[in-house]
């Protein structure tokens, strides 16, 4: 035994030795020795050495650790201080939760903006508490605040985000994210003066569209109200030439076509003005058709050939006769040779005007070429300003107002061409108008330079959200209009579709079923009325609601013509927003029947039901439920709850089975009952769907409700084909 | 001698049009506005109507559409004449039933070309 406990001290003097030479110098005891002292001194030294050994070790172990441990609270204290520092000089409000959803740290910008007292901003304070703080201060309007709370709750599993206005008016950006440990963290941004400057920018887009259709009105009245004298004049002047002609009064001719050729020189100084202005304002529209160039030369060389006789010029023209058709518009191609050649019919004395037509790949050239005066590098330059003639001489001379080769030249590209010219003093001038041979896909892009208020975005025929299952068609001749409603739109979440004219509209209305359509009431070639008209002869168009939106109150029309909503411009946003709400979605007004005696809760799937577009009716139980049945058209859905007094859910379900006429109506079962196995049974029997009441009640109720309005849509399609 | 209805609300343009009309040897009854242009298509039933298109109480496209809806007079050729070349209101003016169109101010002997070609049209 002894024996024993002597090597059991050897042993530890001898792990003493091989691992603690630190030990053995600080102790100072000759343990070589102790092979031959005593065994029980030799336990006693090697207990004591042990011993040592524990203190030295802890002795060093707890310097070390004192040393770690200032070394991390010091990282400690400077990182927190970095993030704090972080945290308190960033514009917004930052905030982080526990997986409990309690307050873990904030800033103070935090504080500002949630504007709550003091005790919500200790340290786990509760998320849930501070929701019901403000929805008892009234910020959820009149929605149930549990309801609410249950719905930003089940939101924080995901990374979400949206706009709350503040009591002042302030308006905050919200964003929360989970968080690894399953809390989360909410950014609060102040985008107040954004959303101002937004507003700002959105009402002056309306006064700017507003002036601009008070422009052009004023610009087609103003049209009618100058021509009509002067078609006085020249009718009257040519009446009495025709007159005097039969009269053999022949003197008077000359004096009478001065005062004809003068009134018809102010009508086209007019014309001019007035085209040009609606270039400007960007309202000159093009109307592309099939058009035969040779009878359209002829239609010109009938016109010019006295006007180029006048200055002794000989007209000569070069176009085969069996030229074929183009596709552009016929009116201003007419207008913009007329004003080609008789500015060379002008310029040009006792000379050649050519007007020579050719082919050139996709694209017609028109060339005019005269034996005129010519031009300079610098006069050619200034040819396509609008009021800048090539020498502000050359107005008193030959007269005009200059405005005929910037007309052309918008003409031009508005056609999808262009014009150019090449001259050299005293050589004659040529001018070319090249035109594509097929307009129609050139002339959706206005000419650019003559859009000023609309911006040079290409008109889209397709934007908002390409994803979105809600398509809305905005029929407009606008393009400010197109921009203005089309990006409200598509901010709110639909695809839009936009449309120029009452023809492409219909087009597009039949080709896409959007669900809902806005209509403006002036436009020209069809306009508003006579769309809306259409779309409602057309049996396969005519269920698509359609909102009107007009500068002037004609509600009494557009309900006769059967618009589903009337907007007066300006628009009104939110009531724009709502309308199509009510409208577009995909409720489209079908009817839900709520039999549920819980006030609350019908209430809250009424106003969830309401605002997707569904029209509902309510039950307070399976005996009222009856009655509404019997009172009204059959629904699309019931929303049904088990337990209510006078007639369960269940008896209604037996009852309603019972009948052949609402043996088929789909029921979605809403209840807070623990289902036991035969209630499952009966339920799996007589009903298409069992929701448990609780926070997502109503993203569930949605999706299911959409469900089975798809599956029997599926069916009545397959039925009908 | 063929008979025109001319319907236009301008009194001078009124007056001028008929009086280079019935020199030409026509006929020319005239109505102010597009519902007496209408009553008159029936009580007169004239070769031709030359219809001004922005006319009071009732205006020329729609006086055009009744014209052209009833039986009585259907068949009487309308040249619509607008104030200005409007883009579309060729269109709009065809779509409503015009035979032809022309515009304001009246270019006469093309006006009594487009007018010959349509009462020969309907002798045929």
């Amino acid at each position: 035994m002894r024996l024993f406990w002597q090597a059991v001290a050897a042993a530890f003097v001898v792990i003493g030795v091989a691992g603690g030479a630190v030990m053995l110098s600080v102790g100072g005891v000759p343990l070589l020795l102790q092979a031959a002292v005593p065994a029980s001194v030799a336990t006693i030294l090697s207990a004591f050495a042990i011993g040592l050994l524990a203190r030295q070790v802890n002795a060093a172990l707890a310097r070390n650790t004192e040393k770690m441990r200032l070394h991390f609270e010091h990282e400690l204290a400077r990182k927190t201080a970095e993030l704090r520092s972080t945290l308190e000089n960033m514009h917004q409000g930052v905030a982080m939760y526990d997986a409990d959803y309690k307050l873990l740290t904030w800033n103070q910008k935090f504080r500002e903006f949630l504007d709550m007292p003091d005790e919500f901003f200790g340290r786990d304070r509760s998320f849930i508490d501070y929701l019901r703080y403000v929805g008892k201060r009234g910020e959820f309007g009149d929605q149930n605040i549990e309801s609410v709370i249950a719905q930003r709750v089940e939101q924080l599993k995901r990374v979400h985000s949206f706009e709350r206005t503040r009591p002042d008016g302030t308006v905050l950006d919200v964003y929360r994210a989970p968080t690894p440990d399953g809390g989360f963290i909410a950014i609060y941004t102040d985008i107040t003066e954004r959303k101002q400057a937004e507003q700002e920018l959105m009402r002056a887009m309306e006064a700017a569209e507003a002036a601009n259709r008070v422009k052009s009105g004023f610009l087609a009245n103003m049209s009618h109200e100058l021509r009509t004298p002067l078609n006085a004049i020249i009718g009257y002047s040519q009446m009495l030439q025709e007159e005097a002609q039969d009269a053999g009064q022949s003197n008077f001719m000359p004096d009478l076509e001065k005062i004809e050729n003068a009134g018809k020189h102010l009508l086209g100084l007019i014309n001019d003005i007035l085209d040009l202005s609606k270039i400007e304002a960007g309202r000159m529209t093009v109307f592309i058709e099939e058009t035969n160039v040779a009878s359209v030369i002829t239609e010109v060389r009938g016109i010019i050939e006295p006007l180029a006789a006048k200055n002794g010029n000989r007209l000569a023209i070069e176009c085969p006769a069996d030229f074929g058709t183009i596709e552009t518009d016929v009116t201003k191609l007419k207008q913009s040779l007329l004003n080609l050649l008789s500015n060379a019919s002008k310029f040009t004395k006792n000379g050649t005007v050519t007007l020579a037509v050719a082919r050139d790949g996709d694209r017609v050239v028109f060339r005019v070429t005269d034996t005129g005066i010519g031009m300079n590098e610098e006069q050619m330059g200034r040819l396509f300003q609008a009021f800048a003639q090539a020498d502000s001489s050359t107005t008193r001379k030959f007269g005009g107002t200059g405005l005929g080769l910037v007309i052309t030249r918008h003409f031009a590209r508005m056609l999808g061409g262009d014009v150019s010219v090449t001259s050299q003093p005293g050589q004659g001038s040529t001018f070319s108008l090249v035109l594509p041979v097929r307009a129609a896909d050139a002339t959706q892009q206005p000419d650019s330079a003559t859009r000023p208020q609309s911006g040079t975005a290409p008109r889209r025929a397709v934007s908002g959200d390409a994803a979105s299952e809600h398509t809305v068609l905005v029929i407009d001749d606008d393009e400010a209009v197109h921009d203005t409603v089309g990006g409200m739109l598509g901010r709110e979440g639909y695809r839009v579709l936009h449309a120029r004219n009452g023809r492409e509209a219909l087009d597009i209305a039949r080709k896409e079923r959007p669900d809902a359509i806005t209509l403006d009431v002036m436009m020209p070639q069809m306009d508003g009325w006579s769309v809306l008209t259409a779309l409602k002869n057309d049996a396969a168009l005519a269920d698509i609601p359609v909102i009107m939106l007009t500068m002037l109150n004609e509600r009494a029309i557009a309900v006769q013509l059967g618009a589903a909503g009337y907007i007066t411009k300006p628009i009104d946003w939110s009531q724009l927003s709502a309308m199509l709400r009510r409208l577009g979605r995909p409720g489209g007004g079908a009817r839900v029947l709520i039999v549920d005696d819980d006030p609350e809760m019908r209430a809250v799937t009424r106003r969830m039901l309401e605002r997707t577009g569904f029209v509902v009716g309510e039950a307070t139980n399976g005996e009222e439920g009856l009655t509404w049945l019997e009172t009204n058209a059959a629904p699309a859905v019931i929303l049904l709850d088990l337990m209510m007094p006078i007639m369960d859910g269940f008896e209604f379900l037996e009852r309603i089975r019972a009948n052949a006429a609402w043996r088929e109506l789909p029921v979605i079962v809403v209840t807070a009952k623990a289902l036991d196995a035969s209630d499952v049974e009966t339920l799996q029997r007589l009903t298409q769907r069992v929701i448990e009441k609780g926070a997502s009640t109503a993203v569930d109720l949605r999706g299911a409700i959409r469900e089975i309005l798809k599956s029997r849509g599926a069916a009545a399609k397959a039925a009908t084909a | 001698m063929a008979k025109i209805l001319l319907v236009e609300d301008n009194e001078m343009n009124r007056d001028m049009l008929s009086r280079r009309l019935e020199r030409k040897g026509f006929e020319v009854v005239m109505a102010p506005d597009g519902q007496q242009g209408v009553a008159l298509a029936t009580s007169e039933a004239p070769d031709l109507i030359l219809m001004d298109m922005s006319l009071p109480v009732v205006d020329g496209w729609e006086a055009t559409r009744r014209v052209k809806a009833d039986d009585a007079t259907r068949g009487i050729p309308v040249i619509a004449l607008t104030a200005h070349a409007m883009v579309g209101d060729r269109e709009k003016a065809l779509n409503a039933g015009c035979d032809d169109y022309d515009t304001k101010p009246v270019d006469f002997p093309r006006l009594l070309g487009k007018i010959e070609l349509l009462l020969q049209r309907g002798k045929e």
